[in-house]
C-alpha cells in the first residue's frame, strides 16, 4: 500500500525533471542530449570542429587558431605522382610582389618582374589534348567550369553569369574579348588571380586549371577541341602577337 | 614601327577632334550610347562609376583632375598610355601611385571616345544613395529572443506548479490547525500528513490504483520517447559569427555549392570555405546598406583586407570561428566525396534546399527533407544510423554505365560470374547500396 504511492510520487518528480531537461532541447543553439559527448568532441583532429572546448575543458588558444584557414602555399596537391606529369603541371611563372597586396598571396614565391607578361610565351597547355582524351577533358572541364566559374563568367562564357545578371557583381569580361591570351596567361589568371578576380590556386589543383584552360578556349574558338581525320587539331596555333598588348 | 603608328593615329585624332565635338552636340544620345558600350568593353573590368575597384571610381574624374591641378589634356594621354602621362604631368604621376596594379594602355581610344565614356559615367546615378535596404541580415536566422522565450516556457510552468503545490500545502496546514483548534479533545483526529494521505488513498483505492497505472504508463512512454531523442540533433541550429544568407548566394546569385564547399568532391569533409574564397567576390561587393556592410566588414577583418582607397591586403589575418552544424560521432566514418562523386547524391538529399534558406544552417528534420522533390523519402531522424541505413537500402547504384570503372567492374563480375545473384538483386528493378555491401558494419565503423 505504502510503496506504490511513494514510487508514483518519485516517478512524478522524475517525469517533471525529464520534462524540464527535454525543454532545453528546443534551444536552437543546443544540439540536445548526447549519450557520450566525448564521441562528438574527440581529441582526434577533425576539420571545423571547435577545439576550444573538449570534455568540458576550455582551450582558448585553440579556439582562435583552428578554423578555416587558407591552405598554405604548396599544400594543394599536384595531380598524380608521375614526375613528368608533376613537372608539366607546375604553374611555371611566379606572381609579382604586387600580388601580396592585391590578392593577399602572402607566403608565395614572388618575382620582381611581372611574369604575367612573360607567361604570354607559354603557348602550349602541358595537359595535351588528343583525339582520344578530348571528350574526357571537355566533359570534366564543363563540370569544373559549372561549379567554379559559371556564376560570374556565364554558361556561355560571355561574362553574363547569374551574379552579373542579378547586379551583384560587375566587370566580368567575355572570353571572346580575351582570345589573344596565351594558355600560360589563362593559367596564371586562374592560379594567381587577375585584377578583380581572386586567386583560385587554393581551391583547384594544377590539372583542373589546365583542364579549364582547354574548356575556356571553346568560348573563343568554336572548333577548339575538334580534330580532323588525321588527328590534327582543327584550330591553328594561338595568335600571340596581340597577347602582349592586352594586359 | 607600332609606336609611330599610334602616334600618327593620335595626331590624326586631334585633327578630327573638332569635327567630332560638333557631332557630339548634334547626336548626343548616339555618342553617349557608344560611351556606355566602350566603357563596358574597355573599362568595366577594372573601373566602376561610383566605387573603387581594381581601378579608382571614375565619376566626374575629369573635374577631379582639373581641380587637382592636372595639365590640360593629360587625362586623355593617361588613357592612351598612362606611362607617358605620368612622365609629363606630376598630377598623373601621383595618380599612378593610387594602386600597385598598372593600368592597361588604350592607344586606340580617341579623345572623343574617351569623352563619350566619361559623359556616360557622369550620367550614372550613384547606387549607394539610390539603394534602399532590401532586408536586414540581423533578421536572418530567426529572432534569437523568440527561441529563448520558447526555451524558458517550460520553466515557467514548473515554477507555477511548484508555487501551486506550496499554496496547497500551506492551505492544508491552515485547515489542519483550524481543525485542531475546533476539536482539540478528539485525539483520534491527530494524524500526520502521511497518515491522512494514506487513509485517503485507501478510501479511494480503486481510483488511486487506476490513476497511478495511467501515470506509470505515461511516464514510461515519456521516458522512452526522451531516450529516443538522445543524440538526435534535428533542428540543431547554432548561431554563427557571420550572418550568411544561403538564398542570396546560392539562389539569387547562382553560385554552385561546390564553389565555396570545394573540398566536397575531394575530401571526407565538405569544408567551410577559407576566407580567401569569400574575398573572390567580396573584394568588390562590400554590402549595400549598413547591416550588410557590417557583416562583410567581418570578412575584411578576417582576410586582412583594407578597403580604403584602392584596397590592399595587410597580411594581418584572423580566423573566423564558425560553429560546426553537422557533427558525427568519432566512431562513424562518413566521406563526402564518396557520396557526391561516386554515389552521385545531390546535396539537397541530406542538407535540404539551401537555395531558399534564409536562416542560419540547421540540421534539417527528415520531414523537411522528404518534402523536397527528387529526394529519397526516409522516416528516421536525420543524422541517425537508422537514417543512413534506410537510404542505403533505397538508393540505387548506377551499374555499368561507363562512368565509374569500379562499378563497371562490379557489373562485369555480377554479369559474368554470378547471374543468379544479379537476378536476385534486380528483383526490385535496381541494385541498391546495401546489396553491394552498404550495410556492412565495417563500411562505416572501424
Amino acid at each position: 500500500m505504502k510503496k506504490p504511492l511513494i514510487i508514483a510520487l518519485r516517478m512524478f518528480t522524475l517525469a517533471a525533471t525529464l520534462f524540464a531537461v527535454g525543454s532545453c532541447a528546443s534551444d536552437a543553439d543546443s544540439s540536445g542530449l548526447e549519450y557520450m559527448p566525448d564521441m562528438y568532441r574527440s581529441p582526434a583532429i577533425e576539420p571545423n570542429v571547435d577545439y576550444g572546448e573538449i570534455r568540458g575543458r576550455e582551450h582558448k588558444e585553440y579556439k582562435t587558431i583552428l578554423s578555416s584557414l587558407t591552405p598554405p602555399n604548396h599544400t594543394i596537391p599536384f595531380y598524380g605522382t608521375d614526375s613528368t606529369e608533376v613537372k608539366l603541371m607546375l604553374p611555371g611563372r611566379k606572381a609579382s610582389f604586387v600580388f601580396r597586396e592585391t590578392h593577399g598571396l602572402f607566403g608565395f614565391d614572388f618575382s620582381m618582374a611581372d611574369e604575367y607578361t612573360l607567361a604570354a610565351e607559354d603557348k602550349t597547355n602541358p595537359y595535351t589534348m588528343t583525339p582520344a582524351n578530348a571528350p574526357l577533358i571537355l566533359a570534366s572541364g564543363k563540370e569544373i567550369y559549372t561549379a567554379m566559374c559559371q556564376h560570374c563568367h556565364g554558361e556561355k562564357g560571355d561574362g553574363q553569369g547569374p551574379m552579373v545578371v542579378s547586379g551583384a557583381y560587375v566587370g566580368v569580361p567575355a572570353y571572346a574579348e580575351r582570345a589573344a591570351l596565351s594558355d600560360g596567361q589563362i593559367f596564371y589568371s586562374i592560379y594567381y588571380g587577375k585584377n578583380m578576380m581572386g586567386a583560385h590556386g587554393s581551391i583547384l589543383n594544377k590539372k583542373e586549371i589546365w583542364t579549364l584552360v582547354h574548356y575556356v578556349r571553346q568560348f573563343q574558338r568554336a572548333d577548339y577541341g575538334k580534330f580532323d581525320a588525321n588527328g590534327k587539331p582543327m584550330t591553328a596555333a594561338v595568335a600571340d602577337s596581340t597577347a602582349k598588348k592586352t594586359k | 614601327m607600332k609606336i609611330s603608328n599610334i602616334q600618327r593615329f593620335k595626331r590624326l585624332s586631334t585633327v578630327v577632334a573638332g569635327v567630332f565635338t560638333v557631332i557630339t552636340f548634334l547626336l548626343p544620345n548616339q555618342v553617349l550610347a557608344d560611351g556606355g558600350g566602350d566603357f563596358k568593353a574597355k573599362c568595366a573590368s577594372c573601373h566602376q562609376p561610383h566605387k573603387n575597384s581594381t581601378g579608382p571610381k571614375l565619376f566626374q574624374v575629369r573635374t577631379k583632375w582639373a581641380t587637382g591641378g592636372a595639365k590640360e589634356g593629360s587625362i586623355y594621354q593617361w588613357v592612351n598610355n598612362w606611362q607617358t602621362a605620368a612622365a609629363n604631368d606630376p598630377y598623373a604621376a601621383d595618380v599612378s601611385k593610387w594602386s600597385s596594379t598598372a593600368m592597361s594602355q588604350f592607344p586606340d581610344l580617341s579623345k572623343e571616345q574617351i569623352n563619350g565614356i566619361m559623359d556616360w559615367i557622369d550620367m550614372q546615378p550613384d547606387p549607394a544613395t539610390a539603394a534602399t535596404t532590401t532586408g536586414d541580415p540581423t533578421q536572418v536566422g530567426g529572432d534569437p529572443s523568440a527561441t529563448e522565450e520558447e526555451g524558458s516556457f517550460g520553466w515557467i510552468w514548473i515554477v507555477i506548479g511548484v508555487i501551486f503545490v506550496i499554496i496547497i500545502l500551506a492551505v492544508g496546514g491552515v485547515r489542519r490547525q483550524l481543525k485542531h483548534v475546533t476539536s482539540e479533545e478528539e485525539l483520534v483526529e491527530k494524524l500526520t500528513y502521511g497518515e491522512e494521505l494514506r487513509a485517503m488513498a485507501w478510501k479511494y483505492r480503486l481510483w488511486v490504483g487506476l490513476g497511478s497505472l495511467v501515470l506509470l504508463l505515461a511516464i514510461l512512454v515519456t521516458v522512452l520517447q526522451g531516450l529516443a531523442r538522445i543524440n538526435v540533433v534535428e533542428n540543431y541550429q547554432p548561431s554563427q559569427p557571420i550572418v550568411f544568407p544561403h538564398d542570396r548566394h546560392a539562389g539569387v546569385n547562382g553560385i554552385d555549392c561546390k564553389y565555396c564547399h570545394n573540398s566536397v568532391t575531394k575530401s571526407k569533409s565538405a569544408g567551410i570555405p577559407s576566407v580567401n574564397v569569400c574575398m573572390n567576390c567580396h573584394k568588390q561587393i562590400n554590402g549595400e546598406g549598413k547591416p550588410f556592410a557590417d557583416q562583410i566588414k567581418k570578412i575584411y577583418t578576417a582576410a586582412g583586407w583594407d578597403p580604403t582607397g584602392a584596397g590592399k591586403y595587410t597580411g594581418k589575418t584572423s580566423p573566423i570561428v564558425w560553429n560546426k552544424v553537422h557533427v558525427l560521432p568519432d566512431h562513424v566514418y562518413f566521406n563526402h566525396s564518396q557520396h557526391v562523386v561516386v554515389g552521385g547524391v545531390d546535396c539537397k538529399q541530406c542538407h535540404g534546399d539551401m537555395k531558399t534558406m534564409n536562416e542560419a544552417v540547421k540540421v534539417q528534420p527528415v520531414e523537411e527533407l522528404n518534402k523536397i522533390e527528387g529526394n529519397i523519402k526516409l522516416s528516421r531522424p536525420t543524422l541517425t544510423m537508422g537514417w543512413c541505413i534506410e537510404c542505403h537500402a533505397a538508393k540505387d547504384v548506377p551499374l555499368g554505365n561507363g562512368k565509374s570503372a569500379y562499378y563497371d567492374e562490379i557489373h562485369r563480375r555480377l554479369k559474368d560470374n554470378d547471374k543468379t545473384l544479379y537476378r536476385k538483386y534486380l528483383k526490385d528493378g535496381k541494385v541498391t547500396v546495401s546489396e553491394l555491401g552498404g550495410w556492412e558494419c565495417a563500411k562505416c565503423h572501424y
